[in-house]
């Protein structure tokens, strides 16, 4: 019988490089006549816009330097909690000159998880850029849902830390998502 | 419950890693946290396969104009896309990018004094089928200098960024190209401290494709993460 328990590596990473709009988002540096559309432009395309959030934020570097050759993906459920195909997904940049991202969506609902538990409206992200030889992986919380029994947040644990994955509240639909990647305010990313 | 096989650190590259400049200022200071899968992470988006154009992976012609073809070595790139089980990935999105043959980027933040070439843009894309396999027809990357410490030079290399099944999944790599001397040389790979790991980052020439289609070929497979085995019913879930 086979033994199941015996498997490969997985293909290590390698940095996205500076480069990577080339491939991930061509349209958006005027590469303009392969691709119909980039990929991941709008999360909800059939959802009125009339309900969507904005998320704004900017990823400072060690420097506190705010950047914009990083590419960020976001993967989310509807708000009834359902993961579904073809829906959910984005994929953008900080602006060039501002260094600031939106993420312009709907907000996702409580999750009903395999086992049967229930976890906080989130959102999950992956950062990439030169000089980031992993992809960096964190989650998006929001600060006026219930939090408390978030088994990701209870896991780490640390009021100071859980803090870095949660949104402010600017408005009834805008929050901020700071992501610090290093120094005092360190964002905590993920082993996922 | 479904869950990934948890991911190895040891055969992946170091955040800090001193020789490449860049990562000083924006690898993390502390270790990643390790949570279990729940749904968020063993989901992930799924990419129609009819959003691939016909010559999204023909980066000979998917730029071309007025019926010109890029100049360089015209070369093919395959492979497979398979779990940590070899079992293959059907519905995988492949996207790519790379320099042409001169080592240029056609990116405005490629500021080097190299000519870019008008009918290659260095973009390509596809779905996998049910084999797990992908095919594209590219030009021989030419490698280029870049600042590090002092000028340093990228061997030959293609970017990968890879979806799988899952978020969990996600990967964005680099492929090089077998007997690049620059290879042993450069910090990104480097960055790896396992040579097993280093070296499967390297495609090998495959001459019986060449053969067939008169142009160098190289195989690249490449592994996403899998699922642990448990047994249901006594059989295995997930397989
Ligand atoms: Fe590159």
């Amino acid at each position: 019988m086979k033994n199941y328990d015996n498997f490969f590596d997985e293909t290590p990473f390698q940095t996205a490089g500076p480069f990577l709009h080339i491939g991930c988002s061509p349209n958006s540096i005027g590469i303009n006549n392969i691709f119909k559309n980039d990929l991941g432009v709008l999360p909800f395309e059939k959802e009125s816009h009339s309900n969507f959030i904005s998320i704004s934020g900017s990823v400072f570097d060690g420097n506190s330097e705010a950047l914009n050759d990083v590419m960020i993906e976001t993967w989310q459920c509807n708000e009834k909690g359902e993961y579904i195909d073809g829906q959910g997904f984005a994929r953008f940049s900080p602006n060039a000159e501002t260094k600031k991202f939106t993420l312009r969506t709907i907000k996702p609902g409580i999750v009903k998880d395999l086992d049967g538990k229930f976890q906080s409206p989130h959102i999950l992200m992956s950062i990439s850029s030169r000089g980031i030889n992993m992809n960096l992986n964190t989650r998006i919380y929001f600060e006026d849902d219930d939090l408390s029994n978030d088994t990701t947040l209870s896991i780490i644990n640390q009021k100071d830390k859980i803090n870095t994955l949660i949104a402010k509240k600017i408005d009834k639909f805008n929050y901020i998502f700071d992501i610090y990647l290093q120094g005092n305010k360190e964002t905590v990313f993920l082993d996922i | 419950m479904k869950s990934l096989i948890r991911r190895n650190y040891e055969k992946q590259p170091i955040a800090d890693y001193p020789d490449y400049k860049s990562s000083s200022l924006r690898a993390p200071k502390n270790k990643n946290i390790y949570i279990p899968s729940s749904i968020s992470e063993i989901s992930g988006p799924k990419f129609d396969k009819n959003i691939i154009g016909k010559l999204d992976n023909d980066l000979t012609l998917n730029y071309s104009h007025n019926n010109k073809i890029p100049i360089g070595q015209k070369i093919i790139v395959h492979g497979k896309i398979v779990d940590q089980y070899y079992k293959p990935i059907e519905g995988a999105l492949i996207e790519i990018w790379q320099a042409n043959a001169s080592g240029k980027y056609l990116h405005p933040n490629d500021q080097s004094n190299v000519p870019i070439d008008p009918n290659f843009c260095g973009s390509g894309r596809y779905i996998t089928s049910s084999d797990g396999s992908y095919e594209f027809r590219t030009i021989q990357p030419g490698a280029y200098p870049y600042p590090n410490r002092g000028i340093e030079w990228r061997p030959m290399h293609i970017h990968f960024s890879i979806f799988g099944k899952s978020f969990g999944q996600r990967l964005i790599t680099q492929m090089y190209f077998q007997g690049d001397p620059l290879i042993k040389l450069c910090p990104m790979i480097n960055s790896i401290p396992n040579e097993k790991a280093k070296k499967s980052l390297i495609s090998s020439l495959d001459l019986s494709l060449s053969e067939t289609d008169k142009l160098l070929a190289y195989k690249f497979n490449i592994i996403l993460r899998g699922y642990n085995q448990t047994f249901f019913e006594n059989r295995k879930e997930g397989l």
